[in-house]
């Protein structure tokens, strides 16, 4: 047989990646270990539609009830569950009064992630930039169906720029600074507290032969997470410059990459990395530091990268871009783990870092398949209005049953099995085939679990993730975990906070949390201790 | 086989098994030797010579045994034994995931949303603008001239000292569909750049193997008629897009009367451009001599032919191939462009992979 060379691919870890293309598609890939790292498409939302083509897309990747957020090119943003695709909010284009022109398209699309203080866990706070420049801050209340969208305050708005486009739009770790840079403006920082620029860059000066270049930036990111002074913007005369507003406001480094234009910056959680991406699918790591190239990601990668991710947990990023593949890549050896064709030019990729397959894996290995528990709702997002207004009604009811079996429930074994269930449950949420599945398990299920069966079914993300987080942990993680409470508990009085969940309830479940991912604090909301 | 090689195994049987052994391999008991291992080069030759006798012989009794099969088939009405497929470079190409699907509704979808979709739903005529490089000398011209006769609807603009992106830009406002530059170095065109308007691709191809209507023998002169178009092996993703950025050059209304075609043929990537006139003519066998009349006159003036029906071909207009370098998304910026595809040396890795 005649020799082809077959494209390596090692396998990637388990992870979850969500891409957006241009005809309105968001489609799921997903890789678990137990097939061998293989990344695959395992579901696809929405129909093709080329005026929802997706400009931007923000995801708040916390632990309970994750939101995705997605700008369309009607000007429709969308708020979708991440973990089953469910539409829970639609809010209609940002300004009506104004003229809405063709041309001024979502550039910028930010979910906040943390919560205002005074506001319900279930409202979510989101940042939009069009090409123009006009942007906007709004709290949104995610109402009990899509139908209604309630904005609770008036949207705060003002104009970055006059003249230009805005092209990149960028909030940093702390969500309180968020830059802007485009075609013709130069890269600026807003307080978005006060609303006020707080600073502006200043265009390098004439080169040797006298002749200024444009200012076009295309892609921007901060540095790193707690620092909001230093950031790296790309520019479309194939420039990376780093900028650092405490020194000066030239940028205190720039080199060049390659011969075309720098489309996609991002950071690693290092602070000193930066992942690159160009217009002709060039994908390298810089040491920003030095403006040293680290070395090219390589493959065979030809079209140009519209967005890269950094996975939150594991050593991997993923890129896709105009060749309708999402290729995710190991960051030590830069090697190629694994390429999934989509179809599509996708302009978008986010991970749910919350994806844990082992758990899954395992305990769907522990269970006979007809006990895989599936959410009975079904995963189109446009037209199930009605399941999600009972998930609505149902949650407080199952938080008081969660309460309760804390009580009665003392085994620990029994709730791990629960929480294996459960977690059946959620990868069964995944597969959308499972109504049977479901009827199966209340056939099957124990006395107690019939009682308790058809609320549970209808329970979502939130009481599921959370539920299953409680399993059975070190003393050490406890005893550090009470200690964190009992502080939280002296501020509690000073800080109450209206919500579904108490805080004492959240931190709890977040710590616990943590435990699976091992001893690992930086989930933990620690803004609320100072 | 030499004494001295016995000689010296039998020799050296105790101390030396091993390189014995390596010698003659112990294939069924019998000793085979390869001329690799003869030192002597009379002898490595003619063992060579035979060998390659063998081999010879034992082909042409395989290929006289496969005949007398078919002849006996044939013979006796049976059916033909199956005929081997050779092995290919295109049939043997590497597994490509982005081979287009005719049930993939995506890529349907897809379809409708592309830069094309209305030139090829007939709700804009092609229109199409040709120009050249800036410096440009007679083959450059000549193949424009061509081109022109190739492609209707097509207009010449002296190139002059514009910037292209300006030309680009002109002809948006002159609702041109699409624009073709002829790229000519050394006197010789040797990349066509054609750009999707007003915000389709631009796709850059190498030009290669470039012989003009002149130059063809026994060349046809074509009418004015549209031709129609044949779009072979597009198959790929990018292979569908290129074919479609290519369709939407010309009209999709194709008159028949014509009876000319334009080939835009892809193998192994190389999309090779020919021009014909065809004609359906009855083969005149040789029991019929000719006196029999091929043609029938029917009552409505028709003309319908008998027998075995060809067609006969006749080239005309240029021919060349072509062979794509980069496909960009937008129209022609070279700076600021982003590709969709871009020929990467990396890619050069396999003979069997092909992107079209």
């Amino acid at each position: 047989m005649p020799r082809t060379t077959t494209l390596e691919t090692p396998g990637c870890p388990p992870l979850r990646a969500i891409t957006f293309d241009v005809l309105g598609l968001i489609k799921v890939t997903e890789a678990r270990s137990k097939q061998g790292g293989v990344a695959k498409v395992v579901e696809r939302w929405g129909d093709p539609d080329a005026s929802r083509c997706v400009l931007a897309a923000s995801i708040n990747d916390r632990k309970i009830d994750p939101l995705l957020a997605v700008a369309r090119k009607s000007g429709v943003i969308e708020l979708l569950s991440p973990v089953n695709g469910d539409l829970r909010l639609s809010l209609p284009t940002v300004h009506q009064t104004d003229v809405p022109s063709q041309d001024d398209n979502i550039a910028g699309l930010h979910l906040f992630k943390k919560q205002s203080s005074e506001s319900s866990s279930r409202s979510c706070t989101l940042l939009t930039c069009t090409t123009k420049g006009l942007t906007t801050i709004r709290s949104v209340i995610i109402p009990k169906s899509p139908g209604e969208s309630t904005c609770d305050d008036t949207p705060a708005t003002w104009n970055v720029c006059n003249a230009g486009n805005v092209l990149c739009c960028k909030v940093d770790e702390n969500e309180n600074y968020c830059l802007f840079g485009g075609k013709g403006i130069e890269v600026n920082i807003w307080d978005l507290a006060t609303h006020t620029k707080i600073w502006t860059a200043k265009s390098p000066p004439k080169n040797s032969l006298g002749i200024f270049t444009p200012t076009w930036f295309t892609s921007a990111t901060f540095l790193s997470k707690d620092d909001h002074r230093k950031f790296v913007a790309g520019t479309n005369n194939h420039q990376v410059r780093l900028y650092d507003m405490s020194a000066q406001r030239r940028p205190v480094m720039s080199f060049d990459f390659r011969e075309t234009p720098i489309k996609a910056v991002t950071e690693d959680a290092d602070g000193n990395t930066i992942y690159i991406g160009n217009g002709s699918g060039d994908l390298a790591s810089v040491d920003i530091r030095t403006g040293k190239l680290l070395g090219c990601f390589l493959g065979k990668c030809s079209g140009s990268i519209r967005s890269i991710a950094r996975h939150p947990d594991h050593p991997v990023i993923a890129s896709c871009g105009l060749d309708s593949y999402l290729r995710i890549w190991d960051i030590k050896s830069r090697q190629l783990l694994s390429a999934v064709f989509l179809k599509q030019h996708l302009t978008n990729v986010v991970f749910d870092s919350h994806f844990d397959d082992e758990e899954v894996a395992d305990s769907l290995a522990s269970l006979p398949p007809s006990e895989q528990k599936v959410d009975d709702e079904p995963v189109e997002g446009d037209e199930e209005s009605p399941p999600v207004v009972k998930q609505k009604k149902k949650r407080s009811k199952s938080r008081s049953l969660d309460e309760d079996e804390e009580v009665t429930l003392s085994s620990k074994h029994k709730k791990t099995k629960k929480s294996q269930k459960l977690d059946g449950e959620k990868d069964g949420s995944h597969s959308t085939k499972g109504k049977k599945a479901k009827k199966s398990r209340n056939i099957d299920g124990d006395a107690e679990e019939l009682s308790l069966g058809p609320e549970k079914s209808k329970v979502k993300s939130k009481d599921r993730k959370s539920k299953k987080s409680k399993k059975p942990k070190g003393e050490t993680i406890d005893e550090l975990v009470d200690g964190i409470t009992e502080i939280l508990n002296r501020k509690k009085d000073s800080k109450e906070m209206d919500t579904d969940f108490t805080r004492n309830e959240i931190i709890n479940l977040r710590s616990k949390a943590d435990r699976l991912r091992g001893v690992n604090l930086s989930g933990l909301d620690l803004s609320n201790l100072v | 086989m030499g004494n001295k090689r016995k000689a010296r195994e039998v020799h050296s049987d105790d101390d030396e098994p091993a390189k014995t052994r390596t010698k003659t391999t112990v294939d069924g008991g019998k000793p085979q030797l390869l001329p690799s291992m003869i030192k002597n080069k009379e002898k490595r030759s003619a063992l060579y010579a035979k060998l390659k006798h063998e081999k010879k012989t034992e082909k042409r009794k395989n290929a006289k045994a496969r005949e007398a099969l078919e002849s006996r088939a044939l013979e006796l009405g049976e059916e033909l034994p199956p005929k081997k497929i050779p092995r290919t470079i295109e049939n043997t190409r590497e597994a490509d995931e982005t081979v287009c699907k005719p049930d993939d509704e995506e890529l349907f979808a897809g379809n409708d949303a592309d830069e094309f979709s209305s030139v090829l739903n007939s709700e804009r005529v092609p229109k199409v603008l040709m120009t050249t490089c800036r410096f440009n000398s007679t083959r450059g011209p000549a193949l424009i001239k061509d081109l022109l006769t190739v492609i209707p609807n097509a207009v010449y603009y002296k190139r002059g000292t514009y910037d292209l992106k300006k030309i680009v830009d002109y002809a948006n406002n002159k609702e041109f569909t699409s624009v073709i530059v002829v790229h000519t170095s050394r006197r010789e065109p040797d990349a066509l750049l054609v750009i999707g308007l007003p915000n389709g691709p631009t796709a850059h191809f190498k030009l290669s193997n470039l012989v003009l209507h002149k130059d063809l023998k026994n060349h046809g002169n074509p009418t004015g008629h549209k031709p129609e178009l044949v779009l072979n092996n597009f198959t790929t993703r990018l292979g569908h897009r290129v074919g479609r950025l290519i369709q939407s050059l010309f009209p999709q209304d194709p008159e028949f009367r014509g009876r000319r075609v334009v080939t835009f043929h892809n193998q192994r990537d190389f999309i090779f451009f020919r021009h014909h006139r065809y004609i359906f003519e009855s083969r005149e066998d040789k029991k019929t001599n000719g006196k029999e009349k091929e043609e029938e006159v029917t009552e409505d003036g028709k003309r319908i032919l008998r027998g075995k029906i060809i067609a006969r071909l006749q080239e005309c207009g240029p021919r060349f191939t072509l062979k794509l370098t980069s496909l960009q998304h937008g129209t022609f910026d070279t700076k600021g462009g982003e590709y969709e595809w871009v020929h990467k040396p990396e890619m050069d890795t396999s003979r069997r992979r092909f992107f079209l």
